[in-house]
């Protein structure tokens, strides 16, 4: 379905955008770079001026520094009702005294679209959100799943550069999420609408994303793909806050392309490549769960490290395998059940994490 | 179940001790004078034929002046509370504060400061300094009234509205109006009642030509005493009341009022 005309859809660019409250710096020297049609998510615990960044971008909050440009149009002086950007709030903000139709058409109304040409956009966007019959409602006979809908049909549909969505998610029940999710992200990438997206929900940044931005203390920690972000985190940071991570203290044995750690006086070889430091550096070796293997004592490859197994959760589809690391600690592996079957707690056992990645420390 | 009884009795008598006078008075009218009995033996509407054009002419006073600083002190209380809640203005604190004066001073020493103020601008005993004598009580229960609504309303409605395209008085007009409306109503039921009843503030203010209701039942109780045609006339006063009443609640459905009243008041 063809909602949009092709291309209304802006970049986005920030350039030192820069925040204080009084002497607390909410965003410090943000740049950041959305290209037309692109889906990023803002990911970070709250408080890490994720949110007072893209109060800042619809211009509901003036920034103290550095400029917003959507395309070559250089918006941070506009008022809010001049930036051309949709705004999906956490509770939706839907006019409760406005019909669904009323509320999707509130963005056409303002920019005087002709009355018919109205109708027939609101029509297409409830068509889009899957809302057909319910264009004479009052929002307070919706449930959340459809007042979502409603609220960004109506941040859509008059065409935006970009459109901003805080935190959307929050207020719907787990399974009404994950659905709502995959229909985001299809009718985003239906309207090749330019998209950022504010969430503390590493798994929702994780499955909606082109890129995710991983943001903490007011400056960006890390911006990539999901995956790369997941495979390769390049701090401490996002290593912990994104999934769940073994994370060991070592040191640089060998960089670059094969990079060895030292743990323990044992030395790791790694089979990915290593983006921290020079040789001798102290370092995290992050290993994820998935990653690390498990072998019985007798057949364990030359370079595990020994551990005794402490518990063993089964989770379904995967078993939870925790295991005590003299000199290591704890540390956790995920695998199919079947490959630890003859296993129990208390065997010794040996852990290979060749599989992992190393962050400075 | 005696709890239960022991609630019902004391509603009961509450109830009684909030409605009796108001009762007496109505049913005194029908009997023409005070010494009331509750059989309504001489059910007449002498008191009513009673009620001389000296009276109607006091109540029309009343009536429009009681309306028209209601419609007048909202006009300007309304937008004022909008920019000081969302202007996060500096002066706010203080303002809302100064406002309260009104309230706080004897409504008899605030009509004598009025006076010293009127007599000279020759408002005194005119229509119009008792409308502004009225709007200035008005205006400060207005100003209240209005900044405890549009605390209470999320902004974000405003900042979708914002977002979507609207200019600052757009959003006024299509967002924030509408749906602090009916609180707007309950506002102008409280400030028309207390406008229609209002004594002491006008006492010194008040002339020949510019007489309340009120007023002119004081002077002429105090003169001859409680005369039929003065009963009659509380007795319109009440159903005046209660019309403006009925009119906002059936404008509004009754779940906004009972209970809101005194809570919106803020």
């Amino acid at each position: 379905m063809d909602a949009h005309p092709p291309g209304p859809s802006q970049s986005v660019s920030l350039r030192h955008v820069l925040k204080k409250f009084g002497s607390f710096l909410a965003v410090r020297d943000l740049s950041l770079e959305v290209a037309a049609g692109e889906f990023v998510t803002l990911l970070g615990p709250s408080g890490c001026g994720k949110t007072t960044t893209l109060r800042m971008i619809a211009g509901l909050m003036p920034q103290d520094g550095g400029e917003i440009r959507f395309g070559d149009r250089r918006v941070d002086l506009l008022p809010a009702n001049r930036r051309n950007v949709g705004l999906v709030f956490q509770n939706y903000a839907l006019f409760p005294h406005m019909t669904v139709a009323e509320n999707i058409g509130f963005g056409l109304r303002m920019r005087g679209w002709p009355k018919a040409k109205q109708q027939a956009q609101i029509d297409r966007y409830l068509a889009l959100v899957r809302l057909e019959g319910l264009a004479g409602r009052k929002p307070g006979q919706l449930s959340g799943g459809q007042q979502q809908r409603v609220a960004v049909a109506r941040a859509l549909a008059f065409g935006p550069d970009l459109v901003l969505l805080d935190e959307p998610l929050s207020n719907l029940d787990a399974k009404l999420r994950e659905q709502v999710r995959i229909d985001l992200r299809a009718i985003q990438r239906e309207a090749r609408q330019t998209t950022l997206f504010v969430t503390h929900d590493q798994v929702e940044a994780l499955a909606m994303s082109d890129r995710v931005v991983l943001m903490n203390q007011g400056e960006i920690e890390q911006i990539g793909a999901p995956q790369e972000l997941y495979t390769r985190p390049a701090t401490e940071f996002a290593a912990r806050f994104i999934g769940a991570n073994n994370l060991i203290a070592g040191q640089l044995v060998e960089g670059g392309e094969a990079p060895r750690v030292a743990i323990e006086g044992q030395d790791i070889a790694l089979r990915a490549s290593s983006s921290a430091g020079a040789v001798g550096q102290t370092v995290w070796l992050c290993v994820r769960p998935e990653q690390v293997k498990i072998s019985a004592i007798a057949e364990g490859p030359p370079d595990a490290v020994a551990a005794r197994l402490t518990d063993m959760i089964f989770q379904g589809g995967t078993m939870l395998v925790e295991a005590a690391a003299p000199g290591i600690g704890k540390l956790r592996a995920e695998c199919p059940p079947a490959e630890v079957a003859q296993l129990r707690p208390g065997d010794a056992v040996m852990l290979s994490l060749d599989g992992g990645h190393v962050v400075a420390r | 179940m005696l709890a239960r009884l022991a609630w019902a009795v004391y509603l009961t008598v509450l109830l009684a001790w909030l409605v009796f006078p108001i009762a007496l008075v109505v049913i005194a009218s029908f009997e023409g004078d005070l010494q009331v009995s509750l059989a309504l033996r001489q059910f007449s509407l002498d008191a009513y034929r009673a009620i001389p054009r000296g009276y109607w002419e006091s109540f029309r006073f009343t009536v429009s002046v009681a309306a028209l600083a209601t419609v007048c002190s909202l006009l300007i209380s309304v937008p004022a509370a909008w920019g000081l809640v969302r202007g996060r203005l500096p002066e706010r604190g203080v303002v809302s504060n100064l406002v309260l004066l009104p309230d706080i001073v004897p409504q008899l020493i605030l009509g004598i400061a009025l006076l010293t103020v009127f007599i000279p601008l020759r408002l005194s005993n005119s229509f119009a300094g008792v409308l502004l004598a009225l709007m200035a009580m008005n205006l400060a229960m207005g100003l209240r009234f209005s900044e405890a609504l549009l605390s209470g309303m999320a902004e974000e409605y405003e900042q979708a509205a914002q977002s979507l395209g609207a200019g600052r008085l757009t959003v006024f007009r299509l967002i924030v109006l509408p749906m602090i409306a009916p609180g707007v109503a309950i506002a102008a039921l409280f400030l028309f009642m207390q406008n229609l009843i209002v004594f002491e503030l006008l006492f010194f203010i008040a002339g020949p030509r510019a007489t309340p209701i009120s007023i002119l039942l004081f002077s002429d109780i105090i003169d001859r005493g409680v005369v039929p045609q003065a009963i009659g006339m509380s007795a319109l006063l009440v159903y005046a009341g209660i019309a403006f009443y009925a009119a906002v609640a059936m404008l509004l459905g009754p779940k906004y009022l009972a209970g809101t009243l005194m809570s919106r008041k803020g």
